[in-house]
């Protein structure tokens, strides 16, 4: 899955998604939920704190 | 039509507006002064970059993306926060050489539109180099 096919399922720019992955933006629990639920995992699985 | 196809139009009218002034008022025969140029300047590099910035979000849209979302408007209250801060240093700058400016009115100009550059500025650099933990 790309970085745009993400941003596109979970409803946010693709800049977003490069700063997540960096680790420079703590996304909202709603966010941090779609994430999770697009990869079918818990959003522990997904972040780590 | 689409709000942003709707700013493309106006932002490209108003271009093409100024251009025309431009261009009318020195045909006329009037020497515009360094001022009227430098004004002049100022509202095409506005106009340009709402221009771009309007394209972007409207390809974002296109091929199916928000063209703004939590991050953009954490980044956007960000900016503006850092850019009022700013600007009160800048207003206290502008009343203490207030002498070098020929009228009030470029002397307010000068003071809003240096805010809006000091915005603009820092919502790039914050939109490239954004850290939640850090910024």
């Amino acid at each position: 899955m790309t970085q745009v096919d993400l941003a596109k399922e979970v409803g946010v720019r693709r800049e977003t998604i490069v700063f997540l992955e960096k680790g420079k933006y703590n996304p909202s629990l709603q966010l941090a939920h779609k994430i999770a639920r697009t990869f079918d995992l818990a959003i522990e699985d997904v972040f780590i704190l | 039509m689409k709000p942003l196809k709707s700013s493309l139009v106006f932002v490209s009218v108003l271009a093409m507006l100024s251009i025309w002034g431009f261009i009318a008022v020195y045909r006329a025969g009037y020497i515009p002064s360094g001022l009227d140029v430098g004004i002049f300047a100022i509202i095409m590099i506005s106009g340009v970059y709402a221009f771009v910035t309007h394209m972007r979000r409207y390809q974002a849209e296109k091929v199916g993306l928000p063209p703004d979302d939590e991050l953009s408007t954490l980044i956007k209250y960000k900016a503006g926060y850092y850019a009022f801060m700013t600007s009160m240093y800048i207003w206290l700058f502008i009343f203490l050489f207030k002498g070098y400016f020929p009228d009030v009115e470029t002397m307010l100009g000068s003071g809003i539109l240096l805010s809006a550059f000091v915005a603009i500025g820092l919502k790039g650099y914050l939109a490239r180099n954004f850290h939640e933990n850090e910024n």
